[in-house]
Formats: C-alpha cells, structure tokens, sequence
C-alpha cells in the first residue's frame, strides 16, 4: 500500500486508463449494438420526443397561471367537445383542454418515472447490496421482509395508502416507492451474490481492500447491467400503474394534467349518439396514445439493453 | 316520435327491465333505510295503507280495510283486511301486524328507520331504544302496551298527539311481516326475554336476504352486485300483476345503460343529470320531466369552528384567517347570503331543472308559506353587510378561509367556486380557498366541527314539514347539528309544532319557523330538485309519487305492463 | 423421480414454516396503514345518507371503530381463527362468502387467458430467438412490446368503443345475457362452479357456452395481450442462452436438422425460466384483473376489490388481502420447489 502511495499521478492515470481499457471496448461495443438494433433506437427516438415535450411545455402549452399542473376548463358543460381552433385536441367532459393536458402530462409523468424509479432503486441497491454481501441472518430479514412486499397484491397496498393519505398524485408516488423498491433490492442482492464468490473479489480482499472499496469498485459495476435494464422498464411500468390509479380515481384529482386521469373521464363517452359511434373518440385515444407511446418508448429501450448488456447473450 | 301504428317488437314483453347504480343493503323492512331496498320491499311487502297516485297526503287502503283516529291524536284503529295470505301460504291475521311494528322496535339498529315509530308511540325525542353508551333503557313494557290487538282490530297508543304518523305507518318500514314466518327463520320469537338479544343485530338481522310479503311481487333471487330478480305473486289478495317478473339490475356504467335502453334491454334507466341530453327525442324513448322530488340541498354556516380546523389560517382577523365565531356575526351570513348566485347555480348543476327553496318547507310539503321570502343576488348588499361586520373590522382586515367539498360531487364544488368569485371580487382583502377531499374525510371533518361551511342534502322520510325543520333547523337536526346553531325559540316551536292537533296552529307554527329561517338564515337553500323519468315508449302504467322510494327513476311496479 | 431427498424435504418444511411469518406480516401492514383512518371515516360505509348522521357515535361503538389498534386486530384475529372473516357492508354478504362468490368470475378469466399468455408467449419466444436480429425478431419482439406497452384499461376501452360502435350487442357487458341467465338460474341447469362457460359444458347446453364466451372475449383479450410479452421475453432469452449452450453446438456438429436441434434439446431446457414467469403471473394477473373487471364491470374478485378499497370496507380489503396473500406465497412457493426440482444446479438455499 505504502508502495502504491508513492507514485506519481501521471503514472497513476496511466493505470487507470489501462484498467479502464476494457470497460471502454465493452461500452464502444455496446452503443455499436445499440445503434444495429432498429428497435432500441426506435425506443430512443421516442423517448427524445418526449424528452423534448416536455422540456418545452411552457412554449407548446402557455401554463395555467392559476396552477400550472391545472387543466385550464372553458366553461362547465359536462359534453367533450371535438378538436377546434379554441382547442386543438378537443375538450373532456367539464371542458378540460386536453392538448395542454397531454403536453403538461408529459412533465407529470417524466416525474413520477423519475422520482419513483430513482428511489426505489436507491433504496434497494443499499438493502439489496448489505444483504447480499454480509449474508446470514440479515440476508435473511432483510428477504423476509421482501417476501412481504412482493406477496403482496400491490394494488390494494396502493389503493389502501393512497385512500389513507387521500386521494393525490403524491401518494400514489409514495406508496409506488414503497411497493417498487423489493425487485431492486433482490435483483442487486443476487447479483451481488453471484458476483461475490468471483475470482476478482477475493483477490481484491487478498490484497487488503475494505469491504466498501471491494463492493464499490467491483461488485457493483458489474451487477448494474441488469438493473439498467429493470430500470428502463420501470420507467414505463410505473406510469401504468399510475395512470391506472388514476383512472380508478385513486390518483390525480379531477382536472390535472395526468394521462391516465383524462381517460378516467372518457369512460362515458366511448359510444356517442345514434349515427355517430365515434363522436368523442379523442378523449379516449388520445391520452392513451400518449400514454402508449411513452411506455412504448422506455420498453423497447429496456429489451433492448437486455439483449445488448447481458454478458451471456452479447457475443453469439 | 314513434313508430306507426303496426305492433313494433316489445323485447321481453312481460319482464320489466331497470338498470340502475344502486344496490340494496337489506331486505328486512325494519332494517333497511335505503332507497334501492325500499323501492323492492315496496313491491314486495304492504303496509296497512299507501299513498293513493300520486297525493302525499290522501291514502288508499291495503292490509287495513279502513281506519280511525281518535280525536285527541292519541289512538289510531285499524281493521285488518282478511283473507290475505303471505307468498309462503300463510293467512295474514292481526297478530301479524301487531308483531311487525314492535319486531321492527325490538331491532332498532343503529342508523334504521325505526326512531319513526319511537318518536310518536315512545315519546316525542325517543330516537332510540339504546342511550349514547348503547345499554338498552326503554323498558320492553312501552313497547308491548304501543300497539294492540282488539279482535279484528289493531290500536296504536301514541304518547302525544303527531301528525306525520299515518305517513310513516304508510311506507316500507311499517310493512306487515308474517309473524311464524319470521320466527321459523330465527327472528324474534316475541317474547319479553329475546327483547335484548335481537336488539341492534351485528352484523345484520335473520331477514336480510329473505323476504315474504303479502305484495303483488316475491322474491326470487338476490345476486349481490348483479341483479334483484321479482317473479308475480299469482295469490295475491287484489288482481294481480300484469308483469311476470321485474329485474332491477346494478349497471354502474351509464355507456352500458344507455346502449341497453337504446336496444330495449332495459325499460327503465337512471340516467345521470349530465347526460340526460343524450336521451331525449330519441325514438322509442319517452321522457317524462318536471317531477318535483321532496329532496333539497342548502349549505350551513359553522357557527363555532372548532379551532384546530386547518380551514381557518391563523384563526383571526389578520387578513390570514377567520376567526372561529366568524359566522355568529349576522352580516357575515347575510354578506354570503347575497353573494350566492341561484340561477347560475340551478343552471349549471341541475341544468334549469330546480328551484330555490326559501326555506327547508319546501313545494310539496303541507304549510308552505307562498310569501316566504328568499335571498337574491345582490352584491351591492352584500358589501354592504360586510361592511358592517364585526363593527368594520372584517372589511378593515379582510378574511382567509377555506371552502371544502367532497370529490367527484360537482354541485358542491360548483356552489364554493360562486361563493368564491363573487366574494372575492368585492374586496381584494377576501380570500376563499377551494379543497376537495374524499367523502370519508369530508365527513370526518365535518363532524369534528373543522368546517366553515359544508352542504348537505336531505331526502324526505314522511311528507310533513317536521321532517325537514327538524334536520336543517334544529339544534340537534341531522343536518344542523354540525353547525352549532342554538336558537331555543326555534327548538321550542319545532317540539310544539309536531304535537299541535290543531292543523290551523300548526301552520302558524310552521309559518313562524319560516319566518325565522329568513331572518337568522342560520343556512342557504340551494336548491330543491326536478326531476325526469326516462322509459321505453312500449312501458304503461308507470306514476309518479315523490315520496315512492326509487322514483323518479323505478317505483311502483304493480300497475306497471308492456305493449302498445 | 419420486425419492425426494432429505436436503428438498428440509426446504420444503423451511418454506412452509416461513409461509407464517410472511402472511402474519402481510396482515400486520395491511392493518396497520388501515388505522391511518379516523373512526369516523371508517363509519362513512355505513352511514350512506344524513339521515343516520344521528346514528354514527353508535355505529362507531358497534363497530369497534375507535377501539385502539390492539383491541381491534385482537377481535378481528379471534374471529378469522374461528372462520368468520367478518361482514363487507359494501356488498352486503359476509367477507368469506363474498371471497367465493366473486371467485368463479375472475377464475374464469384465468381459465381462457393464462393458457393463451403462456402458448403465444412460448411460440413467439422460440420464432424470436431461433432468427435473432432478423425482421421476424424485431417484427415480433416489436408486436409483444407494444401489447405490454397498452395500458390495460386503454385497451378494454378502446374494445368497447369499437364493440359498442360497430358490433353493439356482439360482446355486451356482464357474464350472460338476459335469456341465458334466466335459464342457468332455473331448475333444468346446474351451477356446479358457477364458472358458466365450464358449467355450459358439464350441463351439456351448447347455446349457454357460447353466451359466456361472448362475455368475455373482450376481459380475456385485454388481460392477455398485456401479459404476453413477459413470457415472450423470458422464452426468447432462455432459448437464446441454451441455443448457444455446448450441447446444442455438439448437436449441430452432429448433424442433427434444426428443428430436432431446437425442439429437443434447447426447448426443453429453456421452458425453466417459464415455471419463474408462472409464478409471476399470479400476483401479475391480479393486478390485471383488477383493472379488467373494473374496465368491463364484470363482477370478479377484482372488481370487488376496488370497489372495497374505494369505500372503505376494511373487513373486506383484509379478507381479501389474506386470501390472495396466501395464494401468492404458496403460488411462489411451488414454483420455487418446481424450479429446484427440473433444475438440481439450482441453490436451494
């Protein structure tokens, strides 16, 4: 150790880039494969648009100045109207605009993705990783507990929450949190389980590095591929379950600007008058052709990272 | 418009079909308080007389052939028809009658229909055979000694005179239950002893999903969640019905419900008041509107806010909350009084379908005074009170509170957003918040004393004024009990006016109440409902009587056929 | 085949030993987020109109509603021992009746939708991984993605708008149509399951299958078309692992033509991970049919849940998570033995 404190920097970015060197090819590799697949980038270009619509929501939808994740309403008729100058996807029942709540959905749905996918990957990446490198009995707790949550029909657990904190977006958010966060954490703990007994790990403990430094440096690089790809997916899986809350009425309250609880007022309209079937079919399609692309989106990239990063699958 | 004169195809011509939201809670009489279970135990069951068409007040004979009642108030006597029998065979005998009146006072569960018979035959403020910690204390003696047999007759011994109690004897609670029958599926054996073991049944009591009426209906099946399915009574003691059988179903979709009136699936639907447009002047549909229902909304003032309540702000006058007595202050109430915008109201809400009460004496009723006076919007006068209140200091600080509704209930959220824009606009210093919240809450908050204002809507249990001052006027109102309105003149005339045999003095009782009610406007009437009726054109028979539970939607199924 | 070892029996007997602690602390979440509600709130189910606003002290007193935490779980666990899961106001029938008599409803989506998720999902695995990377992978792996990317009450949606626009009548709502029901309901017809579309082919009347299956095409399609691509993924990357295992390239050198080569030795081997997916598929399909039944009011299980939790009928939101707990655990529970047993490399610790 002593030894390795004496050298110069220069000398120790070289070692540096050197132990890197692999890593590199690997990602080089990977975006190649990626940039080959037809449906990743198809995925990519998606989430872009997005990306884009929501970033630039205030330009495309000018914000509501009473409250900005508020539907602007024209009026209170309770019957949708179709796509005018006024409006330019047409209104819901109770003259919601529904351009600007699919545009400002957008930013709603980037941040319950976000918020959601980013902290219970957070909080299951610490249980998970403590678990699976110590072993033992708090392995065991901590599965048990797992156990619990997984075991449970989630739905209830968020319509019992959500019911209890009242009715909002953000309790579905933390009640999503709290029903997410087992899958990452026995992902991660059996990575870290596999990953644990490797030649590369017991050598680097051999040579005297702390537990911490051991799991930081290589446990967990090499456990993250999978949780990419579970992530991805999530991102897509959580705005589901959160639109679908909000269409049991569970979620967003009446009038904001969240996808699924648009299409919780077009439950009414699917058929229109006699002679016209279809009369009101964009409350329904859409904020759930929003809703699918989306999804859509994140899918195709987290089944494509699945086929590109999994190390048993990449080269043929 | 219809179709010419060539018979068109009625779907299912002896079989009514009526999708509805509702389901029945129970379908034991004493028990169930609801509308969808009274409106199948009305087709089921009898009580000794209804209510004849359409009246409210004149009735027709059914278990009783005629009756009596005394001139003092106190005793009413009925003959009891013979030769009916129940749908099991049984023949109905006087006995019958006499033990479902005190089964039905013997069950007496918590939040039943039964406090209508307590109050006239136990005494007047009887709401329950049970005090607040749930130990029985009316004592089963004043039970037995209330209702009589006399050979062929039954006596009922009221403790004072009350007007309403030939309307209460007339609906579902008061049905005639077959006294073996009941006991044989382990109800009440009538005995002094059972009295404490069938009191206040948990969960629910033996009958809850049998039934066996002397009605032109019986029961043939109870698909919870799905359907209620009523076959004719072939024995029973009038003609009996023309229909075969009656299906009431629970469809919660209105897209369902309407596709299934449009293809004739169903004859009747309850359509919701939104989308009643999408029903009208269609072919094959008959529209039947301007009923009057006896159901009105108001919204109270909270006189004394308990003050924990997070809808106050900071609790005083800083221009960052209201102070708990805020709507003590009369100007207060008038200044709000003014503000309220009816026809904006009755027209968004009820789509023009309404009108505005000028007291909870509502159209229909017995004793409403036509020179009522009522509230208008005015904002000049509306300043002008809040200019005067709290000796200025209102105007001088302006108010924050908070206005709650419960989610999905559009009128309420409607009736704070004009109270909200009107109020605002009159002083930069006025501040009103809009919160939804769940019905759960909404009623946690209320009860507990939070809220600065909260509607409520009452529907009517007999058609008397009693009903109606009681709940929104009294001190301990079902309605206005959250309040904290004490106004003991008031208290005095509801109590006094309720016993008052004279007809000539209770009017003048209810008159005075009225009066009252507009110059302490303790709460706003917002509206008292019209409603319409929607049906397949191939449907006769079917009336309208406000006081039938179900209508305007199902009703009363026993004159009901189809064909043209 | 049968001899299981001392080491599987120990598991066995581990497992189900856990299985109690797991669903003790099912119940204990359910319970405790439920006491985040006043006792008044929870009255709100039985008080439906201000009529008996007069009456809601008593109903909380009867109710045990404002008892604390321990008293009310202390009553509600005697209870549960001695079979009685208590009273769901929101429908009116004892919770452990109304377990049984929204069963058959959900079960029969099951019945139609799990094999359809687990063939098509099999079959478009294996066509994918056999031509990786070509058009009928991407066009395949493509069409699963998007079928999960539906949001399933979008998509029943959409099949009612176009069922009710275009075909009204062709797939109504419900389980049976009028005459149908009226005739199950009568003495000539036995309801052995109440599962109609079974029920149709042990009484031997044709015309009642077909009237069920009219009723759920349109639950069973949304349900299944969310949920193959899960099967599909895990096929596709199975059978890819396995395709360029040892053994299969020895199979080739061989000689052996493709399709032995694929069927015998890589499918067999590949079907593994599917018994993982199975036991997915439960808690999964739940969920799906949560949204279906709603989406549909068609009156399952699911239906029923949502329609509990929305209006507060605690009784029934335990019941039922006690019910469908215990059916997951002992659902993951088999497939985890099932899993040990085809594969013995697998830990079994």
């Amino acid at each position: 150790m002593g030894e390795l404190n004496m050298e110069s920097h220069s000398s120790r970015w070289i070692k540096f880039k050197a132990s890197m060197a692999p890593r590199i090819r690997e990602l080089r590799f990977s975006l190649r494969r990626i940039k080959d697949s037809p449906l990743s980038l198809i995925g990519i270009t998606i989430i872009v648009v997005f990306a884009a619509i929501a970033v630039l929501a205030p330009v495309l939808a000018s914000p509501n100045p009473r409250d900005t994740y508020l539907i602007p309403r024209d009026g209170f008729s309770p019957t949708p109207r179709p796509p005018n100058e006024n409006h330019r996807f047409g209104t819901t029942e109770g003259q919601f605009d529904i351009y600007y709540g699919v545009i400002w959905g957008t930013r709603t749905a980037f941040r319950v993705s976000i918020l959601v996918v980013g902290s219970a990957l957070l909080i299951g990446l610490v249980i998970g990783s403590i678990a699976g490198y110590y072993g033992g009995i708090i392995d065991e707790i901590f599965m048990r507990i797992t156990d619990i949550f997984l075991a449970f029909p989630y739905i209830i657990l968020i319509m019992a929450f959500v019911t209890a904190m009242g009715a909002s977006l953000d309790s579905v958010l933390k009640a999503l949190i709290i029903v997410w966060w087992p899958s990452y954490a026995r992902l991660i703990r059996a990575e870290v389980l596999s990953v644990r007994e490797e030649d590369y790990v017991e050598a680097a403990k051999a040579v005297g590095g702390s537990d911490f430094r051991v799991i930081i440096r290589h446990v967990l690089p090499n456990s993250i591929y999978p949780v990419l790809v579970m992530a991805s997916l999530d991102m897509g899986a959580i705005v589901l379950t959160a639109a679908a809350m909000s269409f049991l009425g569970l979620g967003a309250p009446m009038g904001y600007a969240d996808w699924g609880q648009m299409i919780s007022f077009s439950r009414n309209w699917i058929v229109g008058p006699p002679g016209q079937p279809f009369a009101y079919w964009y409350t329904v399609v859409i904020p759930g052709l929003f809703i699918f692309f989306f999804v859509l989106g994140w899918s195709l990239l987290g089944d494509a990272f699945r086929d590109i990063l999994d190390p048993k699958l990449r080269r043929r | 418009m219809r179709k010419p004169a060539a018979q068109e195809n009625v779907k299912n011509p002896d079989t009514l079909v009526y999708e509805t939201i509702g389901e029945m809670e129970s379908l034991d009489p004493a028990w169930a308080y609801d509308t969808s279970s009274g409106e199948v135990i009305l087709n089921v069951y009898e009580p000794l007389l209804y209510f004849k068409g359409g009246s409210t007040d004149e009735f027709e004979p059914r278990i009783a052939e005629n009756w009596t009642i005394s001139d003092d108030g106190l005793t009413y006597t009925f003959r009891i028809r013979t030769g009916v029998r129940f749908q099991n065979g049984d023949l109905l005998t006087p006995e019958d009658v006499v033990y479902s009146i005190k089964r039905a006072m013997v069950q007496d569960r918590d939040g039943g229909p039964v406090w209508m018979f307590l109050e006239p035959l136990i005494g007047v403020g009887t709401y329950s055979t049970r005090d607040s910690d749930g130990n029985i204390v009316i004592p089963f003696e004043q039970i037995d000694n209330a209702v009589t047999v006399e050979g062929n007759l039954v006596v009922f011994h009221l403790k004072q005179p009350y007007g309403p109690f030939i309307q209460i004897l007339a609906q579902t609670w008061a049905s005639i239950v077959d006294k073996n029958w009941c006991i044989a599926q382990g109800d009440w054996p009538g005995t002094a002893e059972t009295y404490e073991n069938f009191n206040n049944p948990y969960p629910n009591p033996p009958l809850q999903e049998k039934m066996n009426g002397t009605g032109p209906f019986k029961l043939d099946r109870w698909e919870h969640e799905v359907q209620i399915v009523l076959t004719r009574n072939d024995n029973y003691w009038r003609t009996p019905a023309k229909l075969r059988s009656v299906v009431i179903k629970k469809v919660d979709e209105w897209t369902d419900r309407k596709l299934a009136l449009l293809a004739g699936d169903a004859d009747f639907v309850y359509v919701p008041r939104a989308n009643v447009l999408e029903v009208e002047n269609l072919e094959g549909i008959r529209m039947i509107k301007d009923l009057p229902e006896l159901m009105a909304d108001a919204v109270f003032f909270n006189f004394e806010i308990n003050e924990n309540s997070e809808w106050i702000g900071s609790g005083k006058f800083d221009g960052n909350g209201t102070p708990t007595n805020f709507f003590s202050d009369k100007d207060v109430r008038l200044g709000f009084a003014y503000s309220f915008d009816w026809d904006t109201y009755i027209r968004e809400v009820l789509l023009g379908e309404g009108t505005q009460p000028a007291s909870p004496v509502i159209d229909g009723l017995p004793y409403v005074d036509p020179n009522a006076k009522k509230y208008y919007l005015d904002l000049a006068q509306a300043e002008n009170h809040f200019r005067q209140a709290f000796g200025g200091a209102l105007w001088e600080n302006g108010f924050k509170l908070t206005l709650l509704y419960n989610t999905g209930n559009e009128p309420r959220r409607i009736s704070a957003e004009i109270f909200k824009q009107n109020i605002e606009n009159l002083n930069p210093k006025f501040s009103i918040e809009i919160v939804g919240r769940d019905w759960p809450t909404y009623l946690d908050e209320m009860i507990a004393g939070n809220l600065t204002m909260y509607n409520l809507g009452w529907q009517v249990d007999f058609p008397d004024p009693h009903n109606f001052v009681s709940a929104f006027m009294s001190s301990g109102g079902s309605l206005s009990a959250f309040q904290h309105y004490n106004n003991p003149i008031v208290d005095n005339l509801i109590n006094s006016g309720i016993v008052e045999p004279d007809p000539a003095k209770r009017q003048t009782i209810y008159y005075q109440l009225q009066q009252i009610y507009y110059d302490d406007v303790p709460s706003l009437m917002l509206d008292q409902v019209v409603g319409r009726h929607v049906e397949r054109d191939w449907v006769n028979g079917w009336y309208y009587n406000p006081i039938i539970p179900g209508t305007p939607w199902g009703g009363d199924y026993y004159p009901v056929w189809k064909g043209y | 085949m049968l001899g299981i070892s001392l080491e599987m029996r120990s598991y066995i007997i581990r497992r189900l030993l856990l299985l109690i602690p797991v669903l003790f602390g099912i119940i204990i979440l359910t319970f405790s987020i439920l006491q985040f509600f006043s006792p008044v709130q929870r009255a709100s189910l039985f008080v439906t109109n201000p009529r008996q606003f007069r009456d809601i002290n008593a109903i909380i007193q009867k109710y045990h509603l404002s008892d604390p935490v321990y008293v009310q779980f202390y009553y509600w666990i005697r209870e549960v021992l001695h079979g009685n899961l208590g009273w769901s106001q929101s429908v009116s029938l004892p919770v452990k009746d109304a377990i049984i008599y929204f069963l058959p409803a959900t079960l029969e989506l099951f019945i139609f939708a799990v094999p359809l998720i687990i063939f098509i999902g099999i079959r478009l695995g294996r066509i994918s991984a056999v031509h990786r990377d070509k058009p009928v992978d991407h066009f395949t792996r493509g069409l699963a993605i998007a079928g999960y990317s539906l949001p399933t009450f979008w998509l029943g949606l959409m099949l009612l708008m176009v069922f009710y626009g275009f075909f009204s009548g062709l797939f109504p709502p419900g389980r049976l149509g009028t005459a149908a029901d009226a005739f199950v309901n009568s003495a000539a017809f036995t309801r052995y399951t109440r599962i109609n579309s079974l029920d149709a082919i042990l009484n031997l009347k044709p015309w009642i299958l077909v009237d069920a299956l009219r009723h759920l095409i349109l639950p069973v399609i949304t349900l299944t078309v969310v949920n193959i691509a899960f099967v599909m993924r895990i096929m596709r990357s199975s059978m890819l692992e396995s395709l360029g295992k040892g053994y299969v390239v020895a199979a080739r050198a061989k000689g052996l033509d493709e399709k032995t080569v694929i069927n015998k030795h890589a499918g067999r081997t590949a079907l593994i991970p599917v018994i993982t997916v199975a036991g997915y598929l439960v808690s999964g399909l739940m969920a799906g049919a949560v949204i279906t039944e709603t989406v549909f009011t068609y009156k399952g299980l699911g239906w029923w849940s949502v329609s509990a939790a929305i209006q507060l009928d605690i009784p029934a939101v335990l019941g039922f998570t006690l019910f469908i707990g215990t059916v997951v655990v002992i659902t993951n529970l088999v497939v985890d033995l099932l899993y040990a047993y085809v594969d013995p490399r697998i830990r079994l610790g």
